[in-house]
């Protein structure tokens, strides 16, 4: 197998243009600030960060919902800009975080997982009926769910619907996005086991999206860790977990509550300054927060610094 | 010691649903007792029963619901009112439900002290302003002027806890009070709770869907499925020795950093939580769990698991054969 790049991400950026209130003149909020990193056919690549940072943003350019300001979405090695739908369609997927509002719920679960296959227009109705019954059997639902509405089944199951339709034109990347923020941790579980199974067995390549990051450490041989619309650090899972070299990486660790009894709530010591994406401060973007910020960081911008384990862009590392 | 507030065969039936079936538990004075359970399962209902604030058309039935030794079951409203806000206060997960948007903040907070003690004014602005400072908000005079909108979802939660503690509360109830933030500021306010705690010797009752929350700040947990409480042991032991097949089930869907390999299948449970309806008897993981025999349509017996460590289910404590160490 080669090392391939299923997905490849050059010096993307996004802007929107927002107003606070009615008369406020529209600011500038930078969603994704010029990121570049390429995820391996084969690999999951975990996205974690907090709620604003662009995450969801960076998934809606590389499914080519969203156009970019700049830079380029390769996938596959194919530029996304000039794709055809349906061909991009046959090549990435979308898992979204709430399966509810993902799925139509006037239709049958077999309709919504036939309609990528309708919608390319040159499959017959026999094939589109074999092939939508294994893509249900491949998620674990059966037959008879297959005729239900989706708001006659839980949570977990319409999470299964949407990964059988994400599946059944057999992409090669699957870009999930909090795809089991909304679930029971039973049911999370379930989910995340599917997720690698199918990986492992169809050769899948996932953009894995997750506010929590014990998840993104189960699932993902890669990290990248976001703040205010940059990538700040990424590297191998293993190596991120286990020597983080960003101090906001390092706040983002020390705040998992894994289930250890007797040891406490850590101090992250962060402070309570909040980043605002319309407010991006000037040097390092992260330091009102940081607890190990030098005089430069206020003023000079930390330049990405990449060696073999990986990325990193601060002062100190 | 005597509990700080005792609930005993709480029993709530919305329409058709059965909401609780028979929850009991108990939270002493200066304790953290966390009520842990998926969605859906009756932690919210059963805080709110303790509360008064039940939706309308809930039927609330005890054998005993205790507020620091006095029996408060037969409360009216009027009665209820002057307890809440006052000797036992309430957050949730999201903060607007107790800020009013059309209020500044100071206003809001100094309100429950007049309302409560009759304080003066200049006073209770005081009171508020310190609160603020002691929930780690800093320059409180500049927020006592703001309007909620105004604030982050970390600054809103700071300023619901210290609203909460305006009048030296001795219940804390908080029900997922950290579901809707970052896990950073998630940790900032846990931090806070169990410093608070300790201070001011609250009892705090913290209702949670996290494992995780429930190991870093419980002293004592109880562990909810399906309108009751299956299992209640102090914290160590719960995490140590869990003896319900749910508490088992449940601890090993956890993904733990470390802990279990990449791409090794997580422990999980299958099907999902069901719907109780009224009438319904036995255990209600029955349709789930590995374990299940006859016996458990039946009525469940409650076992003692070890000291302090209550069980309900028709499994022998230690069925699972682990070997005491
Ligand atoms: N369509 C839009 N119009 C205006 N601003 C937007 C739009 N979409 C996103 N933003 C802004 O861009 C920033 C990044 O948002 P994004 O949804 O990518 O964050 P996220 O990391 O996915 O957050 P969360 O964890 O809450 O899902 C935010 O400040 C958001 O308000
Ligand atoms: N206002 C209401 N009307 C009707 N049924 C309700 C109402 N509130 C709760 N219920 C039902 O009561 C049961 C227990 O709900 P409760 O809100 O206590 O669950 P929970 O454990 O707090 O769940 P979550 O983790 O989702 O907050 C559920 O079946 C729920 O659907
Ligand atoms: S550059 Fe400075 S402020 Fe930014 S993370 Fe590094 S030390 Fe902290
Ligand atoms: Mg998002
Ligand atoms: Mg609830």
């Amino acid at each position: 197998m080669s090392g391939a790049a299923a997905i490849e991400v050059r010096g993307l950026r996004r802007e929107f243009r927002v107003r606070q209130g009615m008369f406020a003149a529209p600011k500038r909020v930078i969603a994704v600030d010029d990121v570049s990193f390429s995820v391996p056919a084969g690999s999951v690549l975990g996205v974690v960060g907090e709620s604003g940072c662009g995450k969801s943003t960076l998934a809606r350019l590389i499914l080519g919902l969203l156009e970019p300001s700049a830079g380029d979405v390769l996938v596959d090695g194919q530029r996304l800009g000039g794709m055809d739908r349906r061909a991009r369609a046959r090549l990435i997927q979308p898992v979204f975080q709430d399966p509810f509002a993902s799925l139509n719920p006037k239709r049958r679960v077999r309709d919504i997982v036939a309609m990528p296959l309708i919608a390319q227009g040159t499959i017959g109705t026999a094939e589109i009926a074999r092939r939508v019954a294994e893509a249900l059997e491949r998620v674990g639902l059966s037959p008879d769910q297959g005729g239900r509405f989706p708001a006659q089944l839980s949570g977990g199951q319409r999470q299964r619907v949407a990964i059988a339709r994400a599946l059944v034109l057999r992409p090669r990347i699957v870009v999930c996005d909090e795809p089991t923020s909304a679930l029971d941790v039973s049911v999370q579980a379930q989910i995340l086991n599917l997720l690698a199974e199918l990986r492992r067995d169809l050769g899948l390549t996932y953009l894995f999206i997750s506010h929590n990051l014990a998840v993104v450490e189960h699932i993902a041989s890669e990290v990248a860790v976001m703040y205010l619309g940059r990538i700040v650090e990424r590297a191998e899972s293993e190596r991120l977990f286990a020597a983080p070299r960003h101090p906001y990486t390092r706040a983002l660790l020390a705040s998992v509550l894994t289930p250890e009894p007797g040891l406490g709530v850590p101090d992250v010591g962060l402070g309570d300054i909040m980043p605002d994406p319309a407010n991006i401060p000037p040097g390092c973007r992260f330091h009102p927060r940081c607890p190990v910020a030098v005089a430069k960081c206020s003023t000079e911008t930390p330049r990405p610094a990449s060696d073999a384990a990986g990325l990193v862009e601060c002062h100190l590392a | 010691m005597s509990a700080l507030l005792e609930v005993q065969d709480l029993r709530v039936t919305i329409g058709s649903t059965a909401a609780v079936r028979g929850a009991s538990l108990a939270v002493n004075k200066g304790e953290t007792h966390c009520l842990v359970g998926e969605s859906g399962c009756g932690k919210s209902i059963t805080a709110l029963s303790v509360m008064g604030l039940l939706p309308r058309g809930a039927k609330r039935e005890t054998t005993a619901l205790r507020f620091a030794g006095e029996e408060i079951g037969h409360f009216g409203e009027r009665e209820m009112s002057r307890l809440r806000g006052d000797r036992m206060a309430m957050i949730f997960q999201e903060p607007m439900t107790s800020l009013n948007p059309a209020y500044t903040v100071g206003s809001q907070m100094t309100e429950v002290l007049r309302r409560h003690r009759g304080t003066p004014r200049a006073q209770a602005v005081d009171r508020a302003a310190e609160l603020l400072a002691r929930v780690g908000i800093t320059a409180p005079g500049l927020r006592l002027g703001q309007y909620p909108h105004q604030l982050s979802g970390g600054l809103r939660q700071r300023v619901m806890i210290a609203m909460a503690l305006m009048c030296d509360p001795e219940l804390l109830i908080a029900d997922e009070p950290t579901t809707a933030l970052d896990v950073t500021v998630q940790a900032q306010i846990l931090r806070l709770l169990a410093t608070l705690q300790k201070d001011l010797g609250l009892g705090i009752l913290l209702i949670t869907h996290d494992l995780g929350i429930v190991a870093r700040v419980a002293d004592r947990v109880s562990v909810m499925y399906a309108g009751e409480v299956v299992e209640s042991a102090p914290t160590a032991t719960l995490f140590a020795a869990p003896e319900h097949p749910y508490t088992r089930g449940l601890l090993s869907c956890v993904p733990v950093p470390g802990k279990v390999k990449r791409d090794e299948p997580l422990g999980s449970i299958p099907g999902v939580v069901p719907r109780m309806r009224p009438g319904f008897t036995g255990c209600g993981f029955r349709d789930r769990c590995g374990q299940a025999s006859p016996a458990c349509e039946g009525t469940l017996p409650r076992q003692q698991a070890g000291p302090d460590h209550e069980l309900l289910c028709t499994l022998a404590p230690g069925w699972h054969g682990r070997n005491a160490a």
